[in-house]
Protein backbone atom coordinates (compact mmCIF):
# COMPACT_ATOMS: atom_id res chain seq x y z
CA UNK A 1 0.00 0.00 0.00
CA UNK A 2 1.20 3.21 -0.91
CA UNK A 3 -0.46 6.91 0.26
CA UNK A 4 -1.76 9.49 -1.66
CA UNK A 5 -0.43 12.34 0.57
CA UNK A 6 -2.09 15.40 0.88
CA UNK A 7 -1.05 17.90 4.17
CA UNK A 8 -4.61 19.34 5.94
CA UNK A 9 -4.62 21.56 8.98
CA UNK A 10 -7.24 20.12 11.42
CA UNK A 11 -8.49 21.49 14.62
CA UNK A 12 -7.41 18.65 17.03
CA UNK A 13 -3.63 16.86 16.11
CA UNK A 14 -5.06 13.29 16.62
CA UNK A 15 -8.08 13.29 14.72
CA UNK A 16 -6.26 14.93 12.55
CA UNK A 17 -3.59 12.62 11.91
CA UNK A 18 -6.00 9.81 11.72
CA UNK A 19 -7.78 11.40 8.94
CA UNK A 20 -5.43 12.25 7.16
CA UNK A 21 -3.28 9.20 7.20
CA UNK A 22 -7.05 7.01 6.28
CA UNK A 23 -7.27 9.21 3.69
CA UNK A 24 -4.49 8.89 2.46
CA UNK A 25 -4.53 4.99 1.52
CA UNK A 26 -7.43 5.43 0.20
CA UNK A 27 -10.14 4.87 3.33
CA UNK A 28 -12.11 8.96 3.42
CA UNK A 29 -12.43 9.64 6.88
CA UNK A 30 -12.96 13.12 7.68
CA UNK A 31 -11.76 14.92 10.89
CA UNK A 32 -15.10 14.72 12.87
CA UNK A 33 -15.68 11.39 11.39
CA UNK A 34 -12.77 9.57 12.75
CA UNK A 35 -13.09 12.05 16.30
CA UNK A 36 -17.10 10.77 16.92
CA UNK A 37 -17.04 6.95 15.64
CA UNK A 38 -14.20 6.62 18.66
CA UNK A 39 -16.55 8.00 20.87
CA UNK A 40 -13.74 10.59 22.03
CA UNK A 41 -16.23 13.29 23.62
CA UNK A 42 -15.68 13.20 27.24
CA UNK A 43 -15.37 15.05 30.40
CA UNK A 44 -13.46 14.38 33.30
CA UNK A 45 -13.17 15.64 36.70
CA UNK A 46 -10.88 13.93 39.36
CA UNK A 47 -9.93 15.94 42.58
CA UNK A 48 -8.50 13.23 43.68
CA UNK A 49 -5.61 13.39 40.70
CA UNK A 50 -3.15 16.77 41.05
CA UNK A 51 -1.28 18.52 38.66
CA UNK A 52 0.54 21.06 40.13
CA UNK A 53 -1.63 21.14 43.27
CA UNK A 54 -4.65 21.67 41.64
CA UNK A 55 -7.79 18.53 40.27
CA UNK A 56 -7.76 17.12 36.94
CA UNK A 57 -10.00 18.23 34.52
CA UNK A 58 -10.42 16.93 30.68
CA UNK A 59 -12.25 17.84 28.17
CA UNK A 60 -11.90 14.49 25.89
CA UNK A 61 -10.55 11.26 26.23
CA UNK A 62 -7.12 10.14 26.88
CA UNK A 63 -4.36 10.61 24.32
CA UNK A 64 -4.15 7.69 21.77
CA UNK A 65 -7.63 6.85 22.79
CA UNK A 66 -8.54 7.12 18.72
CA UNK A 67 -5.66 5.47 17.55
CA UNK A 68 -5.93 1.96 19.73
CA UNK A 69 -10.06 2.35 18.80
CA UNK A 70 -10.48 3.24 15.37
CA UNK A 71 -8.87 0.19 13.90
CA UNK A 72 -11.57 -2.12 15.68
CA UNK A 73 -14.62 0.20 15.16
CA UNK A 74 -13.80 0.20 11.05
CA UNK A 75 -12.54 -3.29 11.17
CA UNK A 76 -9.39 -2.45 9.67
CA UNK A 77 -5.65 -3.11 10.37
CA UNK A 78 -3.22 -0.52 12.22
CA UNK A 79 0.14 -1.48 12.48
CA UNK A 80 1.38 -0.06 15.62
CA UNK A 81 5.07 -0.23 16.56
CA UNK A 82 6.89 1.01 20.11
CA UNK A 83 10.39 0.83 20.46
CA UNK A 84 13.25 0.97 23.04
CA UNK A 85 16.69 1.85 21.59
CA UNK A 86 16.24 5.53 19.81
CA UNK A 87 18.49 4.19 17.37
CA UNK A 88 16.59 1.41 15.79
CA UNK A 89 13.18 3.29 16.18
CA UNK A 90 14.94 5.78 13.70
CA UNK A 91 16.31 3.41 11.73
CA UNK A 92 12.87 1.59 11.05
CA UNK A 93 11.22 5.04 10.16
CA UNK A 94 13.83 5.91 7.84
CA UNK A 95 12.89 2.61 6.29
CA UNK A 96 8.93 2.85 6.25
CA UNK A 97 9.83 6.23 4.76
CA UNK A 98 12.08 5.56 2.35
CA UNK A 99 12.25 1.81 0.82
CA UNK A 100 8.50 1.59 1.52
CA UNK A 101 7.30 4.99 0.90
CA UNK A 102 4.74 5.12 3.73
CA UNK A 103 3.20 7.40 5.19
CA UNK A 104 3.89 7.69 8.81
CA UNK A 105 1.80 8.56 12.04
CA UNK A 106 4.24 9.12 15.16
CA UNK A 107 3.77 9.79 18.60
CA UNK A 108 5.78 12.63 19.79
CA UNK A 109 6.19 15.30 22.91
CA UNK A 110 5.70 18.80 21.93
CA UNK A 111 9.00 20.21 23.75
CA UNK A 112 11.68 18.85 21.63
CA UNK A 113 10.19 19.95 18.61
CA UNK A 114 12.33 22.72 16.83
CA UNK A 115 9.34 24.39 14.87
CA UNK A 116 6.79 24.87 17.61
CA UNK A 117 6.41 28.40 18.99
CA UNK A 118 8.68 28.97 21.79
CA UNK A 119 5.26 30.27 24.03
CA UNK A 120 3.95 26.48 23.37
CA UNK A 121 6.71 24.10 24.15
CA UNK A 122 5.82 22.31 26.85
CA UNK A 123 6.53 18.64 28.13
CA UNK A 124 2.93 17.13 26.75
CA UNK A 125 3.66 13.87 25.26
CA UNK A 126 0.90 13.14 23.33
CA UNK A 127 1.04 14.88 20.11
CA UNK A 128 0.75 13.19 16.51
CA UNK A 129 2.32 14.22 13.48
CA UNK A 130 2.83 12.33 10.07
CA UNK A 131 6.26 11.87 7.91
CA UNK A 132 5.84 11.61 4.79
CA UNK A 133 9.60 11.73 3.57
CA UNK A 134 13.11 12.36 4.26
CA UNK A 135 15.91 14.42 2.34
CA UNK A 136 19.33 13.69 4.04
CA UNK A 137 19.15 14.08 7.74
CA UNK A 138 16.25 15.87 7.47
CA UNK A 139 12.27 14.64 8.13
CA UNK A 140 9.29 16.31 6.04
CA UNK A 141 6.80 16.02 8.36
CA UNK A 142 2.85 16.92 8.11
CA UNK A 143 1.84 18.46 11.59
CA UNK A 144 -2.06 18.68 11.78
CA UNK A 145 -2.16 21.70 13.38
CA UNK A 146 0.01 23.84 11.10
CA UNK A 147 -1.24 25.87 8.56
CA UNK A 148 1.52 24.32 6.13
CA UNK A 149 4.43 20.91 6.11
CA UNK A 150 7.22 21.78 8.11
CA UNK A 151 10.86 19.63 8.43
CA UNK A 152 12.81 18.31 11.37
CA UNK A 153 15.86 17.13 12.14
CA UNK A 154 16.54 13.96 12.19
CA UNK A 155 18.22 14.07 15.79
CA UNK A 156 16.00 16.36 17.13
CA UNK A 157 12.74 14.30 15.96
CA UNK A 158 13.98 11.34 17.88
CA UNK A 159 14.53 13.24 20.96
CA UNK A 160 11.29 14.13 20.91
CA UNK A 161 9.73 10.35 20.27
CA UNK A 162 11.85 9.57 23.18
CA UNK A 163 10.60 12.23 25.76
CA UNK A 164 9.95 10.55 29.57
CA UNK A 165 7.62 11.59 31.99
CA UNK A 166 3.58 11.01 31.42
CA UNK A 167 2.48 8.93 28.48
CA UNK A 168 5.90 9.10 26.94
CA UNK A 169 5.65 7.77 23.65
CA UNK A 170 8.74 5.59 23.62
CA UNK A 171 9.05 6.05 20.13
CA UNK A 172 5.65 4.89 19.19
CA UNK A 173 4.16 4.80 15.60
CA UNK A 174 2.00 3.56 13.08
CA UNK A 175 0.43 3.36 9.97
CA UNK A 176 -2.20 1.29 8.11
CA UNK A 177 -2.03 -2.36 7.09
CA UNK A 178 -4.95 -3.04 5.31
CA UNK A 179 -7.92 -1.30 4.89
CA UNK A 180 -9.95 -3.39 2.54
CA UNK A 181 -12.36 -4.90 5.22
CA UNK A 182 -13.96 -1.67 6.35
CA UNK A 183 -17.40 -2.19 7.97
CA UNK A 184 -20.76 -0.42 6.79
CA UNK A 185 -20.49 3.14 8.35
CA UNK A 186 -23.75 3.00 9.14
CA UNK A 187 -24.07 0.55 12.01
CA UNK A 188 -20.35 1.68 13.52
CA UNK A 189 -21.77 5.46 13.85
CA UNK A 190 -24.25 4.24 15.06
CA UNK A 191 -23.15 2.03 18.19
CA UNK A 192 -20.48 5.04 18.42
CA UNK A 193 -23.04 7.82 19.07
CA UNK A 194 -24.47 5.51 21.49
CA UNK A 195 -21.53 4.46 23.39
CA UNK A 196 -20.57 8.16 23.62
CA UNK A 197 -23.95 8.91 24.90
CA UNK A 198 -23.52 6.63 27.53
CA UNK A 199 -20.65 6.78 28.35
CA UNK A 200 -21.17 10.90 29.30
CA UNK A 201 -24.29 9.86 31.41
CA UNK A 202 -22.09 7.53 33.66
CA UNK A 203 -23.32 7.17 36.97
CA UNK A 204 -19.90 7.71 37.76
CA UNK A 205 -19.65 10.80 39.93
CA UNK A 206 -16.40 12.15 38.69
CA UNK A 207 -17.10 11.61 34.63
CA UNK A 208 -19.21 12.77 32.29
CA UNK A 209 -22.58 15.57 32.79
CA UNK A 210 -22.10 14.61 37.15
CA UNK A 211 -18.76 15.35 36.94
CA UNK A 212 -19.11 18.83 35.29
CA UNK A 213 -22.77 19.67 37.64
CA UNK A 214 -19.45 18.75 40.63
CA UNK A 215 -17.29 20.98 38.60
CA UNK A 216 -19.96 23.56 38.80
CA UNK A 217 -20.55 23.11 42.25
CA UNK A 218 -17.08 23.43 43.17
CA UNK A 219 -16.72 26.62 41.78
CA UNK A 220 -19.40 27.81 43.87
CA UNK A 221 -18.20 26.79 47.04
CA UNK A 222 -14.82 28.92 45.87
CA UNK A 223 -15.69 31.58 47.97
CA UNK A 224 -14.29 29.56 51.39
CA UNK A 225 -10.99 29.50 49.61
CA UNK A 226 -8.64 32.06 49.89
CA UNK A 227 -8.20 34.65 46.62
CA UNK A 228 -4.78 32.45 45.49
CA UNK A 229 -6.22 29.29 45.21
CA UNK A 230 -9.77 30.85 43.71
CA UNK A 231 -7.66 32.72 40.94
CA UNK A 232 -5.32 29.52 40.97
CA UNK A 233 -8.52 27.38 40.46
CA UNK A 234 -10.22 29.38 37.66
CA UNK A 235 -6.95 30.03 35.60
CA UNK A 236 -6.50 26.65 35.88
CA UNK A 237 -10.02 25.73 34.18
CA UNK A 238 -8.98 27.95 31.40
CA UNK A 239 -5.99 26.37 30.74
CA UNK A 240 -7.61 22.47 30.75
CA UNK A 241 -9.76 24.34 28.42
CA UNK A 242 -7.88 25.82 26.01
CA UNK A 243 -4.69 25.39 25.90
CA UNK A 244 -5.16 21.17 25.87
CA UNK A 245 -8.63 21.45 25.52
CA UNK A 246 -8.36 22.50 21.78
CA UNK A 247 -9.67 26.39 22.01
CA UNK A 248 -12.94 26.16 24.62
CA UNK A 249 -15.78 24.22 22.86
CA UNK A 250 -13.44 23.39 20.10
CA UNK A 251 -14.21 19.53 20.89
CA UNK A 252 -17.91 20.44 21.42
CA UNK A 253 -17.94 21.98 17.80
CA UNK A 254 -16.26 18.78 15.89
CA UNK A 255 -18.58 16.42 17.67
CA UNK A 256 -21.34 18.85 16.34
CA UNK A 257 -19.88 18.20 12.90
CA UNK A 258 -19.66 14.79 13.17
CA UNK A 259 -23.26 14.10 14.23
CA UNK A 260 -23.67 17.00 10.96
CA UNK A 261 -21.97 14.37 8.82
CA UNK A 262 -23.05 11.27 10.84
CA UNK A 263 -26.96 12.18 8.82
CA UNK A 264 -25.83 11.28 5.28
CA UNK A 265 -25.86 7.62 6.55
CA UNK A 266 -29.80 8.10 7.41
CA UNK A 267 -30.03 6.77 11.28
CA UNK A 268 -32.28 9.31 13.12
CA UNK A 269 -32.01 12.89 11.51
CA UNK A 270 -34.53 14.70 13.57
CA UNK A 271 -31.97 13.23 16.34
CA UNK A 272 -29.04 14.53 14.79
CA UNK A 273 -29.93 17.90 13.91
CA UNK A 274 -31.64 18.48 17.32
CA UNK A 275 -28.59 17.40 19.00
CA UNK A 276 -25.59 18.58 16.63
CA UNK A 277 -27.85 22.46 17.43
CA UNK A 278 -27.35 21.44 21.17
CA UNK A 279 -23.53 21.17 20.93
CA UNK A 280 -22.95 23.92 19.13
CA UNK A 281 -24.83 26.27 21.65
CA UNK A 282 -23.07 24.57 24.53
CA UNK A 283 -19.34 24.98 22.71
CA UNK A 284 -20.47 28.89 22.16
CA UNK A 285 -21.66 28.62 26.00
CA UNK A 286 -17.87 27.33 27.26
CA UNK A 287 -16.09 29.69 25.20
CA UNK A 288 -18.11 32.77 27.54
CA UNK A 289 -17.65 30.35 30.26
CA UNK A 290 -14.10 30.10 29.81
CA UNK A 291 -13.95 34.42 29.37
CA UNK A 292 -15.88 34.73 32.47
CA UNK A 293 -12.70 32.51 34.06
CA UNK A 294 -10.43 34.87 32.74
CA UNK A 295 -12.09 38.34 33.79
CA UNK A 296 -12.77 36.90 37.06
CA UNK A 297 -9.13 35.87 37.85
CA UNK A 298 -7.81 38.71 36.60
CA UNK A 299 -10.15 41.07 38.50
CA UNK A 300 -11.27 39.50 41.60
CA UNK A 301 -13.46 42.83 42.86
CA UNK A 302 -15.72 41.48 40.80
CA UNK A 303 -15.59 38.08 40.48
CA UNK A 304 -19.30 36.47 40.68
CA UNK A 305 -18.73 32.68 41.20
CA UNK A 306 -22.39 32.18 40.48
CA UNK A 307 -22.60 33.76 37.33
CA UNK A 308 -19.36 31.21 36.17
CA UNK A 309 -20.56 28.21 37.62
CA UNK A 310 -24.25 29.33 36.33
CA UNK A 311 -22.47 29.61 32.69
CA UNK A 312 -21.21 25.98 33.17
CA UNK A 313 -24.88 24.66 34.12
CA UNK A 314 -26.29 26.31 30.90
CA UNK A 315 -23.55 23.97 28.98
CA UNK A 316 -24.74 20.65 31.12
CA UNK A 317 -27.98 21.78 30.40
CA UNK A 318 -27.89 21.55 26.32
CA UNK A 319 -25.53 18.58 26.66
CA UNK A 320 -27.38 16.68 29.05
CA UNK A 321 -30.19 16.90 26.79
CA UNK A 322 -28.36 16.28 23.24
CA UNK A 323 -27.16 13.02 25.15
CA UNK A 324 -30.57 11.62 26.56
CA UNK A 325 -31.81 11.94 23.06
CA UNK A 326 -28.53 10.14 21.41
CA UNK A 327 -28.99 7.44 23.35
CA UNK A 328 -31.79 6.28 21.98
CA UNK A 329 -30.80 6.64 18.41
CA UNK B 1 -29.29 27.18 13.80
CA UNK B 2 -26.70 28.82 16.11
CA UNK B 3 -23.93 30.19 14.91
CA UNK B 4 -20.40 29.62 16.23
CA UNK B 5 -18.70 32.37 17.12
CA UNK B 6 -15.38 32.59 15.68
CA UNK B 7 -12.98 34.87 17.63
CA UNK B 8 -10.68 37.02 15.54
CA UNK B 9 -8.22 37.84 18.03
CA UNK B 10 -4.95 38.71 18.25
CA UNK B 11 -2.78 35.63 19.85
CA UNK B 12 0.51 36.14 20.02
CA UNK B 13 2.00 33.22 21.59
CA UNK B 14 1.82 31.26 18.20
CA UNK B 15 4.27 32.86 16.25
CA UNK B 16 1.75 33.70 13.29
CA UNK B 17 0.47 30.56 12.85
CA UNK B 18 -3.38 30.31 13.09
CA UNK B 19 -4.94 27.75 14.45
CA UNK B 20 -8.39 25.98 12.86
CA UNK B 21 -11.91 25.50 14.41
CA UNK B 22 -15.18 23.72 13.29
CA UNK B 23 -18.33 26.13 12.40
CA UNK B 24 -20.99 25.81 9.76
CA UNK B 25 -20.61 27.27 6.20
CA UNK B 26 -23.49 29.17 4.67
CA UNK B 27 -24.81 26.37 3.47
CA UNK B 28 -24.92 24.36 7.09
CA UNK B 29 -22.31 22.36 6.61
CA UNK B 30 -19.31 21.55 8.80
CA UNK B 31 -16.04 22.99 7.61
CA UNK B 32 -12.54 24.76 9.15
CA UNK B 33 -12.02 28.07 10.27
CA UNK B 34 -9.35 29.64 11.15
CA UNK B 35 -9.59 31.73 14.45
CA UNK B 36 -7.36 33.80 16.80
CA UNK B 37 -8.38 33.56 20.54
CA UNK B 38 -7.31 36.28 23.45
CA UNK B 39 -8.67 33.55 26.17
CA UNK B 40 -5.97 30.54 24.64
CA UNK B 41 -3.44 33.43 24.57
CA UNK B 42 -3.85 34.06 27.96
CA UNK B 43 -4.10 30.85 28.86
CA UNK B 44 -0.49 29.79 27.35
CA UNK B 45 1.08 33.54 28.46
CA UNK B 46 0.10 32.55 31.62
CA UNK B 47 1.75 29.02 31.41
CA UNK B 48 5.07 30.58 30.36
CA UNK B 49 4.56 33.50 32.95
CA UNK B 50 4.41 30.62 35.61
CA UNK B 51 7.67 29.17 34.80
CA UNK B 52 9.42 32.65 34.48
CA UNK B 53 8.42 32.98 38.47
CA UNK B 54 9.43 29.97 39.57
CA UNK B 55 13.25 30.99 37.62
CA UNK B 56 13.46 34.26 39.45
CA UNK B 57 12.21 32.77 42.97
CA UNK B 58 15.33 29.89 42.03
CA UNK B 59 17.54 32.68 41.12
CA UNK B 60 17.20 33.82 44.62
CA UNK B 61 17.54 30.97 46.36
CA UNK B 62 20.74 29.63 44.55
CA UNK B 63 22.14 32.93 45.67
CA UNK B 64 21.62 32.68 48.74
CA UNK B 65 22.94 28.64 48.58
CA UNK B 66 19.51 27.12 49.02
CA UNK B 67 19.03 26.12 45.58
CA UNK B 68 21.09 24.69 43.35
CA UNK B 69 21.20 24.73 39.57
CA UNK B 70 19.36 21.63 38.95
CA UNK B 71 16.09 23.56 39.88
CA UNK B 72 16.81 26.82 38.14
CA UNK B 73 17.65 24.29 34.64
CA UNK B 74 14.23 22.38 35.22
CA UNK B 75 12.21 25.17 35.44
CA UNK B 76 13.97 26.89 32.51
CA UNK B 77 12.96 23.77 30.62
CA UNK B 78 9.71 23.83 31.93
CA UNK B 79 9.90 20.49 33.82
CA UNK B 80 8.59 19.83 37.27
CA UNK B 81 10.16 17.13 39.67
CA UNK B 82 8.33 14.51 38.60
CA UNK B 83 9.30 14.93 34.35
CA UNK B 84 12.65 15.65 35.81
CA UNK B 85 12.78 12.38 37.57
CA UNK B 86 11.71 10.84 34.75
CA UNK B 87 14.19 12.38 32.18
CA UNK B 88 17.13 11.42 34.19
CA UNK B 89 16.05 7.98 35.41
CA UNK B 90 15.50 8.47 39.32
CA UNK B 91 13.18 9.16 42.10
CA UNK B 92 11.42 12.43 42.72
CA UNK B 93 12.83 12.13 46.51
CA UNK B 94 16.22 12.02 44.80
CA UNK B 95 16.05 14.65 42.33
CA UNK B 96 14.45 16.94 44.98
CA UNK B 97 17.55 16.49 47.09
CA UNK B 98 19.85 17.33 44.24
CA UNK B 99 17.78 20.46 43.49
CA UNK B 100 19.57 21.62 46.88
CA UNK B 101 22.42 23.56 47.09
CA UNK B 102 23.92 21.19 50.19
CA UNK B 103 23.70 18.02 47.65
CA UNK B 104 24.30 19.66 44.71
CA UNK B 105 27.58 20.40 46.03
CA UNK B 106 28.33 16.26 46.57
CA UNK B 107 27.52 15.29 43.37
CA UNK B 108 29.74 13.25 41.02
CA UNK B 109 30.69 14.48 37.46
CA UNK B 110 28.98 11.67 36.64
CA UNK B 111 25.38 12.50 37.90
CA UNK B 112 25.80 16.28 36.71
CA UNK B 113 26.46 14.98 33.21
CA UNK B 114 23.22 12.82 33.28
CA UNK B 115 21.19 16.37 34.41
CA UNK B 116 23.19 18.42 31.95
CA UNK B 117 22.34 15.81 29.22
CA UNK B 118 18.41 16.46 30.05
CA UNK B 119 18.89 19.50 30.10
CA UNK B 120 20.85 19.67 26.79
CA UNK B 121 23.63 21.35 28.06
CA UNK B 122 27.51 21.21 29.00
CA UNK B 123 28.85 20.26 32.30
CA UNK B 124 30.08 23.89 32.61
CA UNK B 125 27.26 25.58 31.84
CA UNK B 126 25.39 23.39 34.68
CA UNK B 127 28.19 24.27 37.40
CA UNK B 128 29.19 27.13 36.51
CA UNK B 129 25.99 29.03 36.58
CA UNK B 130 26.15 32.73 37.13
CA UNK B 131 24.27 35.62 37.32
CA UNK B 132 24.71 39.00 36.95
CA UNK B 133 23.77 40.85 39.54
Amino acid sequence: MTADFKHQQFAHCESGVVSTLLSSYGLKISEPMAFGITSSLSFVYLPVIKLNGLPLIAYRDLPKNIINKISKVLGIKIKKEKFSDPIKANARLTKLIKDEKKLVGLQTSVFYLPYMPENMRFHFNAHNLLVYGKKNNVYQVSDPVFEDVVECEESKLTRARFAKGAFAPKGFLYYPEDISNSIELKYAIRKAIKKNAKSMLTPFPYAGIKGMKRLARKIETLYQEDTKYIQLFLTHIVRMQEEIGTGGGGFRFLYAAFLKEAMEYDIDNFVLEKSSVLFVKSGNVLREFALLCVSGSKNLEKLNLEQISNKLREAIFYEEEAYRMLKKV
Amino acid sequence: MDKVIIPQEENKTTDGQQKVMYAPNDDGKFETFKYGSSVEEYATTLAVEEYNILMEQSKQDILSFKSSPIEYFMYKNRMDIPTLASVVGRFQFTVKRHSKYRHFQKLSNKVLLQYADAFDITLDELKGLKFDS
